[in-house]
């Protein structure tokens, strides 16, 4: 899911400014970040009203990145600086993974349904009778719909004898698998929290790039520069993917940024993979139609929030982050725990359960290596390490067929669901009537697994094609 | 010269910064030239040759097409860079 264009670019031209400001000692100049990145008298991106609009949005952009939900801005006038200082002190930022930037979104449609030019202003106005909202007025001979009062029942658009009127999607709100962002009265997105699974997919789908995760970055930094306790990261199995870079060369550059150390969270894949193995033996036995795997933090949080009743069906094995979280307790029991994956959906996981301290994206570890000056190139490529056929968690179909290797029991019936968009969620619903033989299954939020994340450094294409040459695993096509 | 056997050479910048910048659009280059110029063109990576260092560049990610600079290189605009080269020569 992870696109490359200028939405993900801009992103990760602010982190690596920000990097660089905090570890040159300068973050007093981070409200210049916006003055440089949009300059006096130019017009960078021909999408922008105007350069204050820009400098706006940037300011945003930056508030999110240094963890506050943007929402919860009390003063206009607060500087980042001050922001900074809050994040650095540790106050509350506020609740949430995903925030939207206000500013970068009221360029968006604000309704579903538009009246095209072609319109003749017929003499019936059918649309006009037929609105329930008396929404639609004309203007100048034709109709205009008034989005303020237009509620996207869509009936004016069947009405139209000359097919005039059209449905324009609203990217987020399309891609949200379970309707938690929606307008609110100025037009404008925002995230009801109550609802949402942190999935990320309405940060990936808003072409404005007004969703924004908020980083822990900051804090990561400051953790480290303090050095009074080991900050060890653990790296996603989607992490062979994201670079042009072998496992080995990828530990050297990440402890090259300050990490004591680095674990592979493919290594605690291996033992969710055996534990689930066993859970689904017993589970089968016992009766049960079904298991379903519990790796995907933003499909656990679904059965939580909204398919309640298929909660009681998702494994209660630990994750891979949480088993390889335990190994590093082992090793460093004070430490300082990172993980660094694709998923925006992992902040909130980490959340819930102690162990897991920080959580950053693989696009903040390459703004990162940027302003580190840390080039994975120049590294001798190393002696590979021991390879974990559990790397393959990162790809749809990999941890089922992880969990199908160690298992013993009768034969597994399986069923992957690769991405939550409306046709698998159709079949989710369906599951809990049990009207099927399935009994494992596999749900992956992104399509094609973890190495489609919303945190990525390569666009999904890419990432296949990298993981391949270079995890040492072979990967399945999944199953759509 | 390379015009004339009507090879094209693209260079593409392997380094980190290039690489997170955009340039990661460029592993999958090969699967979306044409058909018809693919075996014309000679893509190979090069070590961060220090472009990202001087502003005068402009922005990441860089790629030489006949040795000329790109900068905020991607997929579209290197291939229709790589097909002017290729019906004239005269791509600047
Ligand atoms: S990293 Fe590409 S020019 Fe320096």
């Amino acid at each position: 899911m992870a696109h490359t264009n200028n939405a993900t670019l801009i992103r990760r031209e602010i982190i690596t400014r920000l990097c660089r400001l905090y570890l040159e000692g300068k973050l007093e100049d981070i409200d210049r970040i916006a003055l440089a990145m949009a300059p006096r008298n130019t017009l960078t991106n021909g999408s922008r009203c105007c350069i204050h609009k820009a400098r706006a949005i940037i300011k945003y952009r930056i508030m999110a990145l240094l963890g506050f939900n943007i929402a919860d801005e009390t003063d206009e006038l607060e500087s980042l600086y001050s922001y900074a200082l809050r994040a650095l002190a540790g106050t509350d930022q506020g609740e949430g993974v995903l925030t939207v930037v206000g500013e970068a979104c009221t360029s968006c449609v604000k309704s579903n349904y538009v009246v095209s030019n072609l319109c003749r202003g017929c003499l019936a106005s059918n649309c006009m009778v037929i609105c329930p909202k008396n929404a639609i007025v004309m203007e100048n001979g034709q109709a205009k719909i008034d989005p303020l009062k237009c509620v996207g029942c869509g009936l004016c658009k069947d009405a139209c004898p000359y097919h005039t009127i059209i449905y324009v999607p609203i990217p987020c709100e399309e891609s949200c698998p379970v309707k938690a962002i929606s307008q609110n009265s100025e037009g404008i997105e925002q995230i009801d929290y109550e609802k949402c699974i942190h999935c990320g997919r309405c940060m990936v789908a808003c072409p404005f790039g007004a969703i924004m995760y908020k980083s822990q970055l900051i804090s990561i930094l400051h953790k480290m520069s303090k050095a009074d306790k080991p900050v060890v990261a653990m790296l996603a199995p989607a992490v062979c993917g994201q670079f042009r870079a072998s496992y080995g060369q990828l530990v050297t550059a990440v402890k090259k940024l300050g990490f004591t150390d680095v674990f592979e969270v493919a290594q605690g894949a291996e033992l969710t993979a055996r534990h689930e193995a066993e859970e689904l033996g017993h589970v089968l036995e016992s009766g049960q139609q079904f298991m379903a795997t519990s790796c995907c933090p933003a499909w656990v949080e679904l059965t939580e929030k909204h398919l309640t009743q298929l909660k009681p069906f998702v494994s209660e094995t630990w994750t891979p982050m949480r088993y390889t979280a335990g190994l590093v307790r082992d090793k460093y029991p004070d430490a300082v725990v990172v993980f660094i994956g694709p998923c925006v959906a992992k902040q909130a996981e980490a959340l819930k359960y102690p162990g897991v301290d920080y959580v950053m994206t693989f696009e903040e570890l390459g703004s990162l290596m940027i302003a580190k000056g840390v080039d994975l190139q120049v590294f001798e490529a190393e002696e590979e390490g021991i390879v974990y056929p559990e790397r393959r968690f990162a790809v749809s179909s990999g941890v089922l067929n992880s969990v199908a290797a160690y298992y013993t029991g009768e034969q597994i019936k399986p069923l992957v669901i690769s991405g939550l968009h409306k046709k698998n969620m159709a079949v989710l619903r369906r599951l809990a009537t049990g009207k099927h033989d399935w009994n494992m299954i596999e749900v992956m939020a992104c399509e094609g697994g973890c190495l489609a994340g919303p945190g990525g450094v390569s666009s999904p294409d890419v990432a296949r094609k990298l993981f391949n040459a270079q995890s040492g695993v072979q990967t399945e096509m999944p199953a759509q | 010269m390379n015009k004339m056997n009507g090879q094209v050479e693209v260079s593409i910048c392997y380094g980190t910064l290039c690489f997170v910048m955009g340039g990661s659009e460029f592993e999958i280059i090969q699967d979306q030239l044409p058909q018809n110029i693919r075996h014309l063109v000679h893509v190979k990576g090069m070590n961060c040759p220090g472009y990202c260092n001087k502003q005068e560049n402009g922005k990441p990610p860089f790629v030489t097409i006949n040795g000329k600079l790109m900068g905020e290189a991607n997929l579209q605009k290197v291939i229709s860079a790589i097909t002017e080269e290729l019906t004239n020569g005269t791509y600047k």
